[in-house]
């Protein structure tokens, strides 16, 4: 064999070459470069804080829980045979509305005698938010009467 | 476990670019150093050739085995990768067997055989810098280049005669 070097240094461009070839065919992957990482670490901070500052302050409650009760007294107007369904829809889009805000717990039907026909169970920040809320309920518009208890477990 | 074999499941694990560069630092000058004598010292057609290799050998990476060292495995990707650019004319030349050249003194001379090789023909070129410069042997070389170990043989010989005639 002869002696002659069996090595030789390249071009230092190649190795770029190279690489971008391999990015390119999908066989290596690219790393990122702490200016990549430093403005992805930035945007989330900002994307952060922006939700943060949009977002409405009544979802923040972490207050109490009350008991939304509805009653159907005398003035009350049961919806029309076969109309039921549309009441039920009405309600439930008044549900997802505070379930958007996380005021929204779980709610029913009450079984049984007297006037209390169904409740809401919500959270709100304070007594008077929760009658807010309570007042905003679609029940009224059929006569019924809505009343708001705090609920202590 | 070797070097070559963790720079490899490295980079498998991942295909990640500093894991290749690990790899391609280790590897890339004895590829380029074969390449450049193969291309008769051309250095443009010696990058191409390397960067070809590289994307042929990443392609078949999982298919190395330790059993064989990686930098030979990546030399005959290169080999490999510059039979299909070529069309060598491998019929069997008579020449009487010729015995290794001298080894180079100083730089002169080494600068003279380095040229010497580059004159050479494709055929004795390429056994000639594989056998006499790399250490392959007319086994490998035959697998290698697709000839018989006769062919391998003979080019080397012709390559040495035509090497002498050359050298001053």
């Amino acid at each position: 064999m002869t002696d002659l070097p069996r090595e030789a240094q390249p071009d230092l461009a190649l190795e770029e070459r190279v690489v971008s070839a391999l990015v390119a065919a999908g066989l290596v992957r690219r790393r990122l470069a702490w200016r990549v990482w430093v403005a992805a670490a930035a945007a989330v901070i900002v994307l952060a804080f922006g939700l943060r500052t949009l977002r409405p302050t009544h979802s923040l409650t972490r207050g109490n829980t009350y008991a939304v009760l509805l009653y159907e007294d005398s003035v009350y107007r049961p919806a029309p045979a076969g109309h039921g369904s549309e009441r039920v829809a009405v309600l439930s889009r008044w549900a997802d509305s505070l379930r958007t805000f996380g005021e929204f717990e779980s709610a029913g039907r009450l079984i049984g005698p007297g006037p209390l026909g169904g409740l809401f169970m919500i959270r709100a920040a304070d007594d008077a938010a929760a009658a807010r809320i309570a007042a905003s309920c679609p029940f009224h518009q059929w006569g019924g009467r809505v009343e708001v208890k705090r609920f202590e477990p | 476990m070797t070097d070559d074999l963790a720079l490899v499941e490295r980079f498998l694990r991942g295909r990640g670019e500093d894991a290749f560069r690990a790899l391609y630092r280790a590897h890339t000058p004895a590829l380029y150093a074969l390449a450049l004598r193969l291309t008769g010292g051309d250095q443009g057609e010696a990058e191409d050739l390397v960067q070809e290799s590289w994307v042929r050998a990443l392609t078949a990476l999982r298919t190395f085995r330790a059993q064989s060292a990686l930098r030979s495995w990546l030399c005959g990707v290169l080999v490999n990768v510059r039979r299909g650019r070529l069309r060598v004319d491998w019929r069997i030349v008579d020449a009487p067997d010729a015995e290794p050249l001298a080894d180079t003194t100083g730089p002169e001379d080494a600068i003279d055989l380095e040229r010497a090789i580059a004159a050479l023909p494709e055929g004795a070129r390429d056994v000639y810098v594989l056998h006499d410069v790399h250490g392959y042997t007319h086994r490998e070389i035959a697998e290698l280049l697709g000839v018989v170990e006769g062919t391998s043989k003979s080019q080397l010989s012709r390559a040495r005669c035509l090497l002498r005639s050359s050298l001053p």
